[in-house]
Order: C-alpha cells, then sequence, then structure tokens
C-alpha cells in the first residue's frame, strides 16, 4: 500500500447488479452466519453426542455442547464478516487486488465502512471508541446495580446468584473496557499519524482484532441467560468448575480477547518498530507511543497465560481432565498463578497508556517541554519489566508458599520507583509552566491526586501482615478502583477530550467536559473513600448483604455511584452533541508540536500526501528548543 | 537567559520554591493526621497483638507517605495557583529553561529507594513475628474446616463446634482447609486472614489479648450464599473455656 490518494476510484464496478462477495460481507451477515452455525452446530451436538451414563459429572454433557456451540459462533461471525477472505484469497494464489484493498480500507463507503471489516486504522479507531463506550455503558449499569443492591444492609432484591453474575460480569467486562479504552481509540486512531504512518502495519490484523472482541462479547451475553458468571472476575477454580454453564461464556470470551489482545499487540509493536516517519528516532519519538508500546507489548506475554488458563478450565469442565481439581491431582493454586501471571500485568496494561497519554498532554497545557524525557521512558520501561515478578501478591493469603512472601513483597514495594519516576516527570513538566486551564488539564491534576491515593493504598496492601487484615476486603476494591478508574478512566477521558477535534473534525463541548469532569472526580472520590473504610471496618468484597455497622459507608458509596453515573451520562451527551453539531475544528485547536495536529480535517485517506521528516522531539516549548 | 548572578537568585530563593515550601510544611502534618486518623479509626479496637502491629504499621506508612504526597500537592498547587490562564487560546509558552535535572532526578529516585527500602525492612520485622508465631509449641490447635458457607472448628480433645471458643491470652495456630471450594479464613478483630483450600491444609496464628465476642468472615467469594458465610468467635477466660469445651463442645458435635 504505497499509494497516495489520487487513485482513480473503485467507481465503475458499481453499476453492475451482482456484487462480488467481498462487498456483500457486513455486520449483518456476520450476525446471521454465527447463528446460524451455532444453532446447527447446537442441534447436532444435541443429537449426536452420547448421554452419559449416572454418576459422571453432572455438566460434562451440557458443557460440551454449549462450548461447541459457541466456538460455531465464534467461526461463524468471523466467516461472515469476511476475516478469512484475504487469507482464503492468498490460498488460492489470488491474492487481492489494489481496488480490493482500498475497498477494504473503506475508501468512499461513508458510513457503511464502520459495518464493515475496514482495515483503515481510523475506522478501527472509531469503532473502538463506539465500543468502549458502549462496554462502558454496559458495565457502568451493572455498577449501579450493585451499589443499588448495597444502599441498603439488607440488600436483598437481587437474587444472590444474579448478583454474583453481576458481580462478576462486571469485572470482567470493566477490565475489558479498560484495557482498550486507550490503546484501542487512540491507538488505532491517533498513533499511526503521530509517527508519520499512512496506516498501521498490518491493517487486516487490525480489523481482525477489532471483529474479534465483537465475536468475544456474543458468548459474554450468551451466558448471562445459562446460569451467568457466579465466580468473579477471577473465575478461580474449583468455585469455576462448579459454577452454571454461564462459565462456558466467560471462558469463550476469555479466549477470543486474548487472540484479540495478541493481534493487536503484535500489529501495533510491529507498526511502532518499523514505520516511524523518517528522523523518529527512539529519542524522538512521542511518550505516549512508549507508554502504548509498552503496553501491547506486556500484553503479549500475558495473554496466551491467561487463553491457556481458560483452555484448561474448559477441559476440567466439558472433558473431565482434573489440572484444578485437587483429589484428582491437579490444584487450584495452578489457576491462581496462571491468572495471575496474567493479572498483574494486565492493570499495568491499562494503567500505562493512559498515564502517557496525559504525559502527553502537559507539555502542550504546560506550554513548557516535558520535563526529563529519559526519566519518563525509564519509568515505563521499569513498571514493564516489574509487573510480570509481582503477580504473588494476590496469592500471600493463599497458603501457596508462604515463603515466597517476602520476595514478592520486594518486587512489589520496588514498583514504587519507577512509578514515582512518572509522578517526577508529570510534576515536574506543570512546574513553572504556564498552565491552560482545559478539562485535560484539570485531568492531569486529577490523576496525581487519585493515582497518590491508589499508590500509598497499594503500599499497604504490598505488606504481607497488612494484607492478612486487609487481604479480600472492600478495602482492595476501593484501592484498584482508585488506580484503574482514578488514573486510568481519568486519562482516557482526558485522551477523548483531547484527541476529539482530530477523530471528528469538532470540538468537545468545553462546558459539558468540565461538567462531567467535576461530576465524574467528585463521585468518584466520595464513593471509593466511603469503600475504604467499610474495607478497613472489616466488610469482605462480593457480598451481597452486610453488617449494620457497614451501612453509612455503603450509602455513601452509593451516593458518589449515582453522581459519577450522572457525570458519565454528561459525557455521553457531550460525546454525541459535540460530534453532531460541534463548533467545527481547527487543524491543530491545541497548538500541540506532534504530528497529528500536522493534519488537514478531515483526514485523507492515507494521512500524509508526502511522508514528514522529523527533526526534533515534539517538546520544543519556550525557549527550550532542542 | 543571562548568566548574570545578581538576577538569577539561588533555587531555594526563588518566590515560587519559597512558596511550595511553606505549603509543604502546613500539609505534611495534615496529611498524615487525617490519612492515619482515619484508617485507624475505622480499624476498630484490636483483639490481639498482630492486630495491634497491622494498625501501627498503617498509620506509619501513612505517615511516612505524607511529606512525599504532601510535596506533590504542594508543587501542584503553587502551580496551580500561581500559573494558571484561562480562555479559548493558549498562554505563551513558558520561558523556562528546566528540560531536565539529573539533581532532582538523582534525589527524586534515591528518596523513593531508602522509602521503598524503609517499608520493605519493617514489613519484614513484622512478617517475621508473626511467621514465628506458626511454631509456637505451647499452642493449642484448633482444625477449621470450610465448607459451604459455614464454618467447623474441631478442638484438640476432640469437641467441635460451628462458633469458636478461644481462651484469652493463650497462642492459638488454626490448622484451615475446606471441603468443596476455595473460602478465606479471616478473624477481623484479630488481623489474620489464610484462605481454606481444598485438599491441602493451610496455618495460621494468633494470640487473643482480649475478652469478647469478636468476627469470623469468609473473604474469598465461594459462591451462592458467600456473604452469609460469617459467624462469631467467643474470647473467653480460660476457667470459662475449660467449663465451655467439657459441656458444650460434646452436645454440639453430636447435633
Amino acid at each position: 500500500m504505497t499509494t497516495t490518494m489520487d487513485r482513480p476510484a473503485s467507481a465503475p464496478g458499481q453499476s453492475r447488479r451482482s456484487k462480488p462477495l467481498i462487498e456483500r460481507l457486513n455486520i449483518f451477515t456476520a450476525l446471521a452466519l454465527g447463528a446460524i452455525s451455532a444453532l446447527v452446530v447446537w442441534q447436532l451436538a444435541l443429537h449426536f453426542l452420547p448421554q452419559l451414563p449416572d454418576g459422571q459429572q453432572y455438566f460434562n454433557r451440557e458443557d460440551k455442547i454449549t462450548l461447541l456451540s459457541m466456538v460455531a459462533w465464534f467461526i461463524g461471525f468471523m466467516t461472515g464478516i469476511g476475516a478469512l477472505i484475504g487469507p482464503f484469497r492468498w490460498l488460492m494464489g489470488k491474492d487481492l487486488s489494489h481496488d480490493e484493498n482500498m475497498f477494504y480500507a473503506g475508501k468512499d463507503l461513508g458510513v457503511k465502512r464502520y459495518f464493515r471489516y475496514t482495515t483503515d486504522h481510523k475506522v478501527v479507531g472509531i469503532q473502538y471508541l463506539v465500543m468502549t463506550m458502549l462496554i462502558f455503558f454496559i458495565g457502568g449499569t451493572l455498577a449501579m446495580l450493585i451499589r443499588t443492591n448495597l444502599g441498603h444492609p439488607q440488600g436483598g432484591w437481587i437474587h444472590p446468584q444474579a448478583y454474583n453474575s453481576i458481580v462478576g460480569t462486571h469485572g470482567i467486562i470493566m477490565i475489558v473496557g479498560t484495557i482498550i479504552m486507550v490503546t484501542g481509540p487512540f491507538g488505532n486512531f491517533i498513533m499511526p499519524i503521530m509517527i508519520g504512518a499512512r496506516d498501521m502495519a498490518f491493517p487486516r490484523l487490525n480489523a481482525l482484532s477489532f471483529w474479534l472482541i465483537v465475536a468475544a462479547a456474543v458468548p459474554l451475553i450468551w451466558g448471562q441467560f445459562i446460569g451467568g458468571i457466579t465466580t468473579g472476575w477471577t473465575a478461580y477454580n474449583p468455585l469455576a468448575s462448579q459454577a452454571p454453564l454461564g462459565m462456558d461464556g466467560y471462558i469463550m470470551f476469555i479466549c477470543i480477547f486474548a487472540i484479540s489482545t495478541m493481534v493487536a499487540g503484535a500489529n501495533i509493536t510491529t507498526t511502532v518498530i518499523r514505520m516511524r516517519a523518517k528522523g523518529m528516532t527512539w529519542n524522538r519519538t512521542p511518550i505516549f507511543i512508549y507508554g502504548t508500546v509498552a503496553s501491547v507489548a506486556l500484553a503479549l506475554p500475558a495473554f496466551p497465560v491467561f487463553f491457556l488458563s481458560q483452555i484448561m478450565s474448559a477441559m476440567d469442565r466439558a472433558l473431565g481432565t482434573s489440572f484444578y481439581d485437587t483429589t484428582h491431582g491437579g490444584s487450584g493454586w495452578l489457576y491462581e498463578n496462571l491468572f495471575w501471571i496474567m493479572g498483574h500485568p494486565e492493570v499495568y496494561v491499562i494503567l500505562i497508556p493512559a498515564v502517557a497519554a496525559l504525559m502527553e498532554m502537559a507539555p502542550v497545557f504546560a506550554r513548557n517541554p516535558l520535563f526529563s524525557f529519559n526519566i519518563a521512558v525509564l519509568g515505563i520501561a521499569g513498571i514493564s519489566g516489574l509487573s510480570v515478578l509481582v503477580w504473588a501478591h494476590h496469592m500471600y493469603m493463599a497458603g501457596w508458599a508462604p515463603l515466597l512472601n517476602a520476595p514478592f513483597m520486594l518486587t512489589t514495594e520496588l514498583i514504587s520507583i519507577p512509578t514515582g519516576m512518572l509522578f517526577l516527570v508529570l510534576v515536574g513538566t506543570l512546574w513553572r509552566g504556564r498552565l491552560w486551564v482545559t478539562m485535560p488539564m484539570a485531568s492531569i491534576f486529577a490523576l496525581l491526586w487519585n493515582f497518590m491515593i491508589g499508590g500509598i493504598t497499594g503500599i499497604y496492601l504490598s505488606d504481607v501482615p497488612a494484607d492478612a487484615f486487609l487481604h479480600g476486603s472492600m478495602y482492595v476494591t476501593a484501592h484498584f478502583h482508585y488506580t484503574l478508574m482514578g488514573a486510568g478512566l481519568t486519562g482516557a477521558l482526558a485522551s477523548l477530550v483531547y484527541w476529539f477535534p482530530k477523530m471528528t473534525g469538532r470540538m468537545f463541548d468545553k462546558k459539558l467536559s468540565w461538567i462531567s469532569f467535576w461530576m465524574v472526580q467528585i463521585g468518584f472520590n466520595v464513593a471509593f473513600m466511603g469503600m475504604f473504610l467499610v474495607g478497613l471496618a472489616g466488610q469482605p468484597r462480593r457480598v451481597e448483604t452486610y453488617a449494620k455497622m457497614f451501612s453509612r459507608g455503603n450509602l455513601i458509596t452509593t451516593i458518589g455511584a449515582y453522581v459519577i453515573m450522572a457525570g458519565m451520562l454528561v459525557l455521553l451527551h457531550g460525546v454525541i452533541s459535540s460530534w453532531r453539531h460541534g463548533v467545527k475544528a481547527p487543524m491543530n485547536p491545541w497548538q500541540a508540536k506532534t504530528l497529528e495536529w500536522s493534519v488537514a480535517n478531515p483526514i485523507p485517506l492515507e494521512n500524509f500526501d508526502v511522508l514528514p521528516v522529523v527533526t526534533a522531539d515534539a517538546y520544543g516549548y519556550g525557549k527550550a528548543k532542542s | 537567559m543571562s548568566l548574570d548572578t545578581e538576577k538569577t537568585p539561588q533555587w531555594w530563593k526563588k518566590k515560587d520554591v519559597k512558596q511550595t515550601f511553606v505549603i509543604w510544611v502546613i500539609l505534611t502534618p495534615i496529611i498524615g493526621y487525617v490519612g492515619s486518623t482515619v484508617q485507624i479509626r475505622s480499624m476498630g479496637a484490636p483483639a490481639s497483638e498482630t492486630m495491634a502491629s497491622v494498625i501501627n504499621l498503617m498509620g506509619l506508612f501513612t505517615w511516612v507517605a505524607a511529606p512525599v504526597a504532601a510535596l506533590v500537592g504542594a508543587m501542584c498547587l503553587t502551580t496551580l495557583l500561581t500559573k494558571s490562564h484561562y480562555g479559548d487560546n493558549p498562554p505563551h509558552e513558558a520561558e523556562n529553561e528546566i528540560r531536565n535535572s539529573p539533581r532532582a532526578n538523582a534525589i527524586w529516585v534515591s528518596i523513593s529507594a531508602l522509602l521503598c527500602l524503609f517499608a520493605l525492612v519493617v514489613g519484614l520485622i513484622v512478617l517475621q513475628k508473626d511467621a514465628g508465631a506458626l511454631t509456637d509449641k505451647a499452642a493449642m490447635n484448633i482444625n477449621v474446616t470450610g465448607q459451604q458457607w459455614v464454618w467447623n472448628y474441631d478442638y484438640e480433645n476432640g469437641a467441635r463446634s460451628s462458633v469458636l471458643y478461644l481462651p484469652v491470652n493463650k497462642p492459638v495456630v488454626f490448622h484451615v482447609t475446606s471441603k468443596d471450594v476455595k473460602h478465606s479464613f479471616w478473624v477481623v478483630q484479630m488481623g489474620i486472614k489464610i484462605d481454606a483450600n481444598p485438599g491441602y491444609v493451610t496455618e495460621t496464628a494468633v494470640t487473643p489479648n482480649k475478652i469478647g465476642v469478636f468476627d469470623i468472615r469468609c473473604a474469598e467469594l465461594c459462591g451462592l450464599l458467600h456473604a452469609y458465610m460469617q459467624n462469631k468467635v467467643h474470647v473467653v477466660s480460660q476457667a470459662d473455656y475449660d467449663a465451655w469445651v467439657k459441656t458444650n463442645a460434646t452436645t454440639e458435635a453430636a447435633a
């Protein structure tokens, strides 16, 4: 794809009555083919899978049928969306022509390209953005159900099984939502332009990674109707092996999502390594790019382990293996290890790009160079490196290896050093700057506040004796909401407002961005301060009812949660109204110096007519030209 | 900028540095006091040495973290109060020559490394004490079995109960296991917790030092009625304990 925009459009073929297959496939054919495949395989499995004699494990046959139907859905959906056309044509020796590639890139397709297997990174970025908002909408609704149920000590209007399922589903989809919230929309839309590239290294893999998430979502929803995900997002065994069939939905969801993350990780890493503009040396590469690459590169070793842990879980359920079954030689501790070997790098997969995005915005809104680029890179690298060595701090109280508690306490506390470097960079950039007070600038302060609280409470939790009290309590829940939501989501929302003009061509409504900022931040701090207090008083996590002594703290949290909800709805209104009829954005509304602000609105199909040449880094504000 | 020393005072004499210092001095005790007091009050009165040391740890860590948090807060406040610009257009670019400061980096990293080391050493000392309690030969042993969704306690003399009774000031080692899924045995006011795993026995130890009734809760999601998997521990005098073991335990075991 080395062409420029000036090629003639592929219009002539459109007058023909019979369209080629490639032009027929879209999300509707995908949904239809997925549903048909699932139904057919379900019926076949129902008729041909042998009945088990009495005394065999109860769920075995049903699990096989469910998993087979879900795999059929997956294959049907991906075929229906057109993911297989490229590889198939290549196998036949008839690789896609230039016009077909342009069609795939969404040329002249208008709105339709958002509902197809489109390879243009800008389309994929918008698709990810809408997907992320949808996930937060659903996950937020579930959170409100949880908080409403906990508004009163008796709770009780949600059945315990449904409640547990809501907690588990809220957990896993918010984790997925926060994993994709920065690297999905902004990593795909902004990152290639920021490094001066025309598209991603592998545009078709880019489309694949997005549509895999859509394919993954359906088993999760499906799972809600066959018993739900009653195990929490961690799905510990042996609880998961006795959980209802909804667990198979969780397993399929994770497996498909893990593939999506691996594909996206390989793609983004390759793009950044191979496709930076001429002259963009590593020292001139913007810090957001470092954050994105660190995040996806961290996911590369982590998610195969997640994938594997769920395959083994599925085998235990459906095929009678005993990886996690103590009575037959397995161990639940094996699952916990596999899960957290993914699980701890994964929280930094969420956090790093959000902090890096704010580090990218700090120089722009402080009109000041980024303080100590090298320390920023070192901090990101240090967190990434250490994060794969800390997983067993989730298992201090598991009894698995008491002797390892001390070394894991060491590695966990060491992470505070590179984390401190990120604070230094942010504060150093603001120091003696000229602060342009906008919502992204306020978000930097909000991040420093929330992440400080999340970080310090993390030090208490990393301390084994204190963790003996705090582990499994609401304190932990409040802590990781402070890091993932207080720091992570704050960065993502700031990114949305910051890059909105480039992504949509319109400015984000200033007033609405401020209203939602204050409501979300105040509501958030009220909600999770209350949660810290009930955790310290001894309320366990994931309970649907609690002792009367916790009622005040829980009421505070519930009130805070409603304020967050209102703030997020204001934000949603802001997105929709600004997108539809906001003020048209100039090319560079923030007067920033990174490359994405040097292309016109709307951005042409392959971004640059002439690829840019970079001669300095993007932080030459004030006198400090470099 | 010229190198004229008269116009550029040494860094600690600059106005914003002085302002930051004042705010830092004010903020540090406020953060330390509020942070530690609120947390310690929420944790309630301890019922064992172990819990008392957890409370001390939380207070200590909060006070040690306070100057760091206060420094970040003071620098933010100074900047925000003196350098803010509002409006639709960006202000002029800052006339700042600080792109990097090896000295600031070195100091910052050294201090965070020292604080990290401090947290580690304090943690290790307390951890060592807790680990030592497990091998106390004078301790009494109680087997704890979790199952969905109750706890059962087996005492050394063969007695069994579903509500825990402990004599005050006597070390006790809990041997914890589970019959079905993973649970977590949490004696809240005594500050101990250990998971109950099916097929394995895990251990934790404590010496209750206060007579009273305290809470035991399951701290690991264990299915439908996880929220209800809690009961009480009665800490009584040695004489009351001996009497209780003789009379009550056998009847409860039979039930």
